[in-house]
């Protein structure tokens, strides 16, 4: 069975759900502590996964210090060997930090995630967006691999999740975005509260320039059983929420498995 | 030491130090001791005798609640009760559940306040070796567009961001909770936090050392953050009453950080030890710190204690003993073990979670060994910073107060005109009416992946706490302070009353309540009756609402009493007794919400309506008018109207529940419809207030035709509209665009209390 490494900083707080669905896709997932280098590098696996949650309590700024940990010299280097790497919420941060994604110069930070721009708030933002995968992407991330070009619907929580980049680079980011925000339909935002952060070309996640990294604000693991998809929800998924039999709303995925089945597609998982 | 002091000497100590002990009762701690009781000491009793910690005014009134019921496994008495849960592959898990008021500190200190207030009440739960699986915020304000409003806004504005800041970083769902304005609240609100976990039967952790220490050496190892100045006096300062800023040094600091690491580690090192088979006690650091946790830990299990104060890590040098000993520095605990694993706990700490590496000063440090001699002994630099024979600091003090009854009772108003339309949208946009979705969006309720049914969804919140398993956990807090402010009785009882409706709305049977009681001064004999009548109340509704079968109750299992929630002025709050309950669900899919489905359902009304509207939303937004009779409590009927229903949702029946409280069967309906977006009902009922807006229990159920036809109803049930398409509710002479008003009443909460912001 393929193996998925949940990589846990202090702070981190959604492991434990992170290494579940990973299991629930058919994929053995182990928790690391940060400091459990050797034991990693001697069990190498076959994706890596940093979880949600406040690495190091987002001192100076979210995502800045895990990326300058020792074990994320390994992550440095499984993604150069191609392996498939997701970083969910403040994993996203610290892939950011860390310079992997965009990752036009490996190693040096080339976009920031900052603070949520939302009219007449600030702060922290709890809710459901729905997103759509650039059809490029899908192609090129393993993450994105099993999705049809469809909208669905994934939870956020963060205070920062805005996608902001240097003038002169927002045209090569384009060729990045793996998942945009949109409307429930998959349309354009109308800004907030379908962008629900302000995020550069409505970006939810990035990849690097191999496709194999992913940095990616929403929660999929929060919606990858469809009973955890709120009943109040528009569109097909909030259709088929409601109408569900018991059995299918026990056994149907939630629209954010789709990210798990996708790596489970590429390493070959039945 | 010096010799035994006489009454002057003595008062003198108590005025000069700042404790709020009496002087009688430095004079018991001076006899206890024979000399004049050290620093360490006073504030030791100081602590252990308050209010906050010894329950010396509520204890005689707090033993009338019913607590006995088949699934309880541990009452009150520890830091959190425990109840059978659920068993799933052979284990059997138990729900581990806990409450408190942090209202004072609120009130100076918002966002710390608060902050502390969620830290508290969750390290009262992972120190029975549970996981914490959600808390709840039960929130009382002043009035924010009253006299004191822009203190008001900043305080909802504080506590609200203090609960985020926290709650999100530890990675605890947020399961809801109320929030209520009243202009009783301008001078103290309450911020009343509910946490429970979830933990193996067979791995509860208890709060003292255990037997095995007579038998072999044991040790007391002190974890998590360096001890400071910080909450010095902090349970003494919650059993006072508030004086303007005065007490802000005694509101501790959060760091939820530093807690969500040590509760990992925490979990590490209990595993390690559950796996070796050593017995060990465990303990938060709350009221009193060093100095309670050591003394309760070795008392409780017999035994007596020296402590070295000198091993405490600390991250301000010289404090004094009596503030290393008494400070109330968060993010601490005490944890006795045998002295042969010690090392290999301090590795745990201090290796691999990395405390010291990750918060200055921070580590495990053994600070203590257990005796058998009973006395706790204290060191510090070389002195003996306290000995006293261990029993008495365990042994509290109990008072019988005065109680003299409070005529609140008000008149009905006059006259009752009522515009069915134009009453209700006043009703959904007025402050007490409107959406609270703004404070919940700050809120992390998601964390974890368990969370079936969030804030505003249903009735309750809903989670799936115990992986592999079916069973739901409902749970919801209530109480009403414009009940409890008429009658301080039906104020407690409604507070069950409500709070069990919204669990069973969501197909959810009760199995425990947990009550927070809130008062004025006890040594007013007004506001100690109240707090009796309160209290009775609970128990009243407690005995007529149990689920267990037989003559059981809903037993209250743990709980907190706040006293002296009054202003120097004299101006105490409404009496404001705060229940949760919480609820089991065998099968989570069942669980039922508010979204409307289907064109053309019937809606039933269960519980009939009577006249009687005093405290009712409908007479305070629309009439301006407080007073009337408060809706009677018919124990019997509830729990038959709770069975008829629970009954249907367990059938599969029913489509959508919502209970009928605040606000009565029109803004039940309409919350119905704005939760649905496209649907609506339509009312096949009169208009008059009494339909239309008054509170008297019950419930609204959707179900489909057929069950109209087939069932037969009981004389409690009858048909009050259907679904409809569109999202308003009307009825006979009356209709509300609810997709009109939607904007407004989910963004007059933020536009009133966020308004210095710009919202």
């Amino acid at each position: 069975m393929p193996c998925a490494a949940v990589i846990r900083f202090p702070g981190s707080n959604c492991e434990f759900e992170t290494a579940r669905v990973l299991r629930n896709s058919g994929i053995d997932a182990r928790i690391y502590n940060w400091n459990d280098i050797d034991r990693l590098s001697d069990n190498r696996a076959d994706a890596y996964v940093l979880p949600g949650g406040f690495s190091f309590q987002d001192r100076i700024r979210a995502g800045v210090i895990a990326a300058r940990e020792s074990i994320m010299d390994l992550v440095f280097e499984e993604a150069v060997n191609g392996k498939p790497i997701l970083g969910i919420c403040n994993g996203a941060q610290v892939l950011i930090e860390s310079g992997l994604v965009p990752g036009w110069k490996p190693g040096s930070v080339q976009g920031a995630l900052a603070g949520n721009l939302a009219p007449g708030r600030s702060g922290y933002l709890s809710g459901w967006t729905h997103l759509k995968p650039v059809p490029e992407a899908i192609k090129k991330c393993p993450w994105l691999s099993a999705m049809n070009g469809n909208p669905f619907p994934v939870p956020i929580a963060h205070a920062e999740g805005r996608f902001v980049f240097r003038e002169e680079d927002m045209n090569r980011v384009r060729s990045h975005i793996g998942l945009s925000y949109c409307g429930v339909d998959g349309s354009a935002p109308h800004g907030w509260p379908e962008n629900p952060n302000g995020s550069v070309l409505d970006i939810a996640a990035l990849m690097n320039v191999d496709g194999n990294v992913l940095a990616m604000m929403p929660h999929p693991e929060r919606s990858f059983h469809l009973w955890q998809v709120p009943p109040d929800m528009k569109g097909p998924w909030g259709e088929s929420r409601r109408n569900s039999s018991l059995k299918d709303l026990e056994d149907q995925p939630g629209p954010g498995a789709i990210i798990f089945k996708g790596l489970a597609k590429y390493l070959g998982v039945e | 030491m010096s010799k035994r002091p006489n009454r002057e000497e003595l008062r003198n100590e108590v005025s000069s130090r700042g404790l709020a002990m009496t002087v009688e009762e430095a004079e018991k701690l001076a006899g206890y001791v024979n000399r004049m009781p050290t620093p360490l000491e006073f504030h030791l009793f100081d602590t252990m005798w308050s209010e906050h910690c010894s329950y010396k005014s509520s204890k005689p009134v707090l033993k009338t609640l019913p607590t006995d019921s088949p699934g309880v496994v541990i009452g009150p008495g520890e830091d959190a009760g425990v109840v059978s849960f659920c068993h799933q592959d052979g284990r059997e898990w138990d729900l581990v559940v806990a409450h408190e008021s942090h209202n004072h500190p609120s009130q100076v200190l918002p966002v710390e306040g608060a902050a502390t207030g969620v830290g508290g009440i969750v390290r009262d739960v992972y120190c029975m070796g549970a996981r914490v699986t959600g808390s709840m915020d039960l929130l009382r304000f002043g009035d924010p567009e009253g006299g004191r409003g822009e203190t008001t806004r900043g305080i909802v504005r504080g506590v609200v961001e203090g609960i985020w800041k926290y709650g999100n970083a530890l990675g605890v769902p947020n399961m809801g909770g109320d929030t209520e304005f009243h202009p009783g609240y301008d001078d103290n609100c309450l911020v009343n936090v509910v946490a429970f976990g979830i933990v193996p039967h067979d791995r509860i952790v208890h709060s003292f050392v255990p037997q095995e220490a007579h038998k072999e050496p044991y040790v007391l190892i002190l974890t998590g953050k360096p001890t400071d100045d910080t909450g010095f006096g902090g349970a003494t300062f919650a059993s006072a009453d508030l004086d303007g800023e005065q007490g802000m040094g005694s509101v501790q600091v959060a760091d939820p950080f530093l807690k969500r690491v040590l509760s990992e580690a925490n979990r590490a090192v209990l595993d390690m030890l559950f796996e070796k088979d050593i017995k060990f006690g465990f303990k938060d650091l709350g009221a009193g710190g060093i100095a309670c946790v050591t003394s309760e830990l070795a008392a409780h299990g017999g035994l007596g204690i020296d402590v070295d104060l000198d091993a405490v890590p600390v991250s301000i040098k010289n404090l004094p003993p009596e503030v290393i000993a008494c400070s109330e520095t968060q993010e601490r605990y005490g944890l006795a073990v045998p002295a042969s694993v010690a090392d290999d706990v301090l590795k745990v700490y201090n290796e691999q979670f990395e405390l010291p590496r990750l918060f200055p000063h921070c580590r495990a440090a053994v600070i203590g060994k257990f005796n058998s001699k009973p006395v706790y002994n204290v060191i510090c630099r070389g002195e003996n910073a306290a000995e006293t024979p261990i029993n008495y600091i365990t042994e509290g003090v109990v008072y019988q107060r005065e109680e003299s009854p409070v005529n609140s009772g008000a008149p009905e108003p006059l006259e009752r005109p009522c515009d069915p339309s134009r009453d209700l949208t006043t009703i959904l946009t007025s402050i007490s009416g409107c959406s609270r979705k703004h404070i919940w969006s700050y809120y992390d309720s998601e964390v974890q992946g368990v969370t079936r049914l969030r804030p505003g969804e249903a009735d309750s919140c809903v989670s799936v706490p115990v992986e592999g398993s079916r069973a739901g956990l409902a749970v919801s807090g209530d109480g009403n302070p414009w009940y409890g402010e008429l009658d301080p009785f039906l104020g407690g009882a409604h507070a069950v009353g409500e709070a069990v409706r919204n669990v069973v709305a969501t197909g959810a049977t009760p199995i425990c309540a947990t009550d927070c009681l809130n008062f004025g001064n006890p040594e007013d004999p007004g506001a100690f009756w109240q707090f009796k009548q309160a209290v009775a109340g609970i128990a009243d509704a407690c005995n007529s609402l149990g689920f267990s079968g037989g003559d059981y109750p809903l037993p209250v299992v743990s709980g907190n009493v706040s006293f002296y929630n009054q202003s120097t002025g004299g101006k105490a709050i409404p009496p404001s007794p705060i229940v949760a309950v919480f609820g089991k669900i065998h099968d989570h899919r069942k669980a039922t919400d508010l979204v409307l489905r289907k064109e053309g359902n019937p809606v039933l009304l269960i519980g009939t309506r009577k006249d009687e509207l005093g405290g009712s939303l409908f007479y305070r937004t629309c009439l301006g008018h407080h007073g009337g009779t408060v809706p009677a409590f018919r124990g019997s009927l509830e729990k038959k109207m709770a069975d008829w229903v629970l009954g249907v949702i367990h059938d599969r029946r029913a489509y959508s529940v919502h209970d009928i409280s605040g606000g009565g069967l029109a803004v039940a309906g309409a919350e119905m419809a704005l939760a649905s977006a496209e649907f609506g009902i339509e009312f096949s009922l009169d208009s008059n207030p009494v339909t239309l807006f008054s509170e008297t229990p019950g419930y609204l159920m959707e179900v489909d035709p057929g069950f109209v036809e087939d069932a037969t109803l009981p004389e409690f049930v009858s048909v009050a509209g259907r679904v409809c398409r569109g999202c308003s509710v009307s009825g006979n002479g009356w209709s509300v665009d609810l997709e009109s008003l939607r904007k407004e009443w989910l963004d007059k909460l933020a536009s009133v209390i966020w308004r210095e912001e710009g919202v």
